[in-house]
């Protein structure tokens, strides 16, 4: 199956979902994610990683790794859409707009595809967030997003840069990539928009982004540097290297002192830093193996994590939290064990960085572990149902941890 | 004889402060049709007739579209939903207005402008050009700009269609078997946003006219 198909799916279920369910039905925009899931496995499997560096080209299949993390990423949105106490169904739209722009932009080696694919999705959440809490938050985001893929867009007619490695168009489109791929991850100083949303926003709103968007966008900005990118190759990857280490350590700090309701989120992000700061810095290394473990234990524990403390689930969160700090046998233990040793093999600087947000991290994990919740008593069967959905997660990221390779593997590719 | 790369920039120049400073309910629109006209010369000199075709059906696209997307948004009665015209928040009152920024944004842009145009050649290596970037550089700064002092959902909007017209004008420099379809593709984004824009126009029109009838 073309990935276009898929893709067409995606966004004809999404359409469908808000305009036909009803309030008793809502719980039914799972489906959404979870048929664009199943569609993604049919997918044509090429033989070559797309990178969007090359000219117009037709979409025909996806890589193994990409068709790992859009599987992946489209489970643990339907996970999250389970897991919420409440369902507004015009979600469905947003769900499967970004879904289906997901996978276009998986998909395309094209520039300019990936970008507008990219733009299509990022539109379609500002519209959502803009429209769900209008604020300087929500409109922040719209700035700042529109303007990562305005530079991606930007960047397209310049590519390939065929005969033209050296000079001032290669640093041009380096700029431009990263200033686009930094917006995007939320990245600081691009990444402020991401915290104000998530104090201002449902958890619900802000998961397309969080689970759909954030791995595509980090897998796609791992490959850059492997195309023929010329003298803007150390620009891309330095700038991403500096403001990922950089974001790493100030989401980290924030993750300890902010509020407990945006916690998870600031230790998202500031793992998704460390994950582009690490793969930048040392491209060919075992960075990429660890960003992919720790993206693989952010979609496991998200559907938990980003379900109200007060709606429940006071142990699998906490079990949650555990798999988050870093500590053996989490499986984020082996990703920044893997980051770590990708930053240390450039200079100490990184290290001594990754390292002081790796204990934040840690700090911030206990302490969501050790925070107290008034609950009420589960009683029936559809009570008990997330609490059984939640330990089943629990249970595949405890397997990742105890076979991280294994699994990534079996997820990803080898 | 070869055209004037002055005459050029000042078209594409005009076309841009014209899209920098529109405001209001037809914004979008106005935008796509200064842009595609101010560029519509620098498209010709290096598109021929099928590049001035691809702006002009950007134009009419986005002009169609706006105005469908707002007799849409008023009839269709099972949607509500925000004004695109109405900030998003509340700033306090300041000394200079967001046109201001909007004015100071559109000087700024012109040294960053220039420089691009004399040092990125666009296209593939045996048919490189280089200097002649200058009223594309321009409309897309200008686009970015407005996309980062945006107030309202309508700002934002048409930001998207500045960036997306001189891109695709940019396509069309470049030259090669690509260079049409990635303008055509690239230009898309414009009308899109006006429909958009559009829509969102038509609902707020609608919610504002059944306020009026309710308090009357």
């Amino acid at each position: 199956m073309n990935p276009l198909v898929t893709a067409a799916v995606w966004l004809a279920l999404g359409l469908l979902a808000s305009a036909a369910l009803r309030r008793r039905t809502a719980r039914l925009v799972a489906v959404v994610p979870l048929v664009g899931a199943g569609l993604t496995l049919l997918v044509a499997r090429s033989s070559t990683v797309a990178v969007p560096l090359g000219g117009l080209d037709a979409i025909t299949g996806l890589d193994r790794a990409g068709q790992g993390v859009l599987v992946a990423a489209g489970l643990s949105m339907t996970l999250v859409i389970l897991l919420q106490p409440s369902i507004d169904v015009s979600v469905g739209r947003t769900i499967g707009i970004v879904g289906a722009a997901a996978t276009i932009a998986m998909a395309s080696s094209d520039p300019l595809v990936t970008a507008l694919a990219l733009t299509a999705a990022v539109a379609t959440l500002v519209l959502r967030w803009i429209g769900q809490s209008p604020g300087r938050a929500t409109l922040a985001a719209g700035r700042v997003t529109g303007t990562g893929t305005a530079a991606l867009i930007a960047a397209s007619p310049l590519l390939p840069l065929a005969g033209f490695t050296t000079g001032d168009r290669p640093i041009v489109v380096g700029a431009l990539l990263a200033t686009g791929v930094a917006a995007l991850l939320a990245v600081y100083p691009l990444g402020g928009w991401a915290a104000g949303i998530m104090a201002s926003l449902r958890p619900l709103d802000i998961a397309p982004w969080l689970i759909l968007l954030v791995p595509v966008v980090l897998l796609i900005g791992e490959r850059i540097p492997g195309g023929v990118l010329g003298d803007g190759s150390p620009v891309f990857e330095h700038v991403l290297l500096v403001v990922g280490l950089g974001s790493a350590v100030w989401g980290g700090i924030w993750a300890v002192r902010g509020p407990a309701a945006m916690r998870y989120g600031r230790v998202f992000m500031a793992d998704i830093a460390l994950c582009i700061a690490a793969v930048e810095g040392a491209p060919v290394s075992p960075a990429l193996s660890g960003a992919l473990i720790i993206v693989m234990t952010h979609l496991t524990v998200a559907p938990i994590l980003l379900r109200s403390a007060d709606a429940g689930l006071l142990w699998p969160r906490r079990v949650a939290w555990a798999l988050l700090s870093g500590v053996p046998p989490a499986p984020t233990f082996w990703g920044r064990l893997l980051l770590l040793e990708a930053l240390a093999a450039g200079n100490v600087g990184s290290t001594i960085a990754a390292v002081i947000a790796m204990a934040a991290i840690f700090i911030a994990a206990v302490l969501a572990c050790s925070t107290r919740a008034r609950l009420r008593p589960a009683s029936g069967w559809s009570r008990r149902l997330p609490d059984l959905a939640a330990w089943l997660l629990i249970a595949v990221g405890i397997a990742i941890g105890l076979a991280p390779h294994s699994v990534s593997a079996f997820v990803f590719g080898g | 004889m070869g055209a004037s790369a002055a005459l050029l920039s000042a078209a594409g120049v005009i076309g841009a402060v014209v899209a920098m400073m529109v405001d209001g309910r037809r914004a979008v629109a106005i935008a796509v049709v200064f842009l595609a006209a101010g560029l519509a010369p620098t498209a010709a000199t290096f598109g021929g007739a099928p590049g001035v075709a691809v702006l002009g059906a950007c134009a009419i696209a986005a002009v169609l579209l706006a105005l469908a997307g707002s007799i849409a948004g008023r009839i269709l009665p099972w949607l509500s939903g925000l004004d695109p015209t109405i900030p998003a928040f509340a700033p306090s009152d300041r000394l200079f207005g967001p046109r201001s920024s909007r004015a100071f944004g559109a000087a700024a842009a012109i040294p960053v402008a220039s420089w691009v145009s004399f040092n990125v050649p666009i296209g593939q290596i045996t048919t490189a050009v280089q200097g002649l970037l200058f009223p594309i550089a321009y409309a897309w700064t200008c686009g970015v700009i407005r996309l980062l002092v945006a107030r309202t959902l309508e700002d934002l909007a048409v930001g998207v269609a500045m960036v997306s017209v001189p891109t695709g004008t940019a396509w069309l420099l470049r030259s090669g078997a690509d260079s049409f379809p990635g303008a055509v593709l690239a230009c898309v984004a414009a009308p899109l946003a006006a429909f958009v824009a559009g829509w969102l126009n038509g609902r707020g029109a609608r919610r504002t006219h059944s306020r009026v009838e309710a308090e009357g």
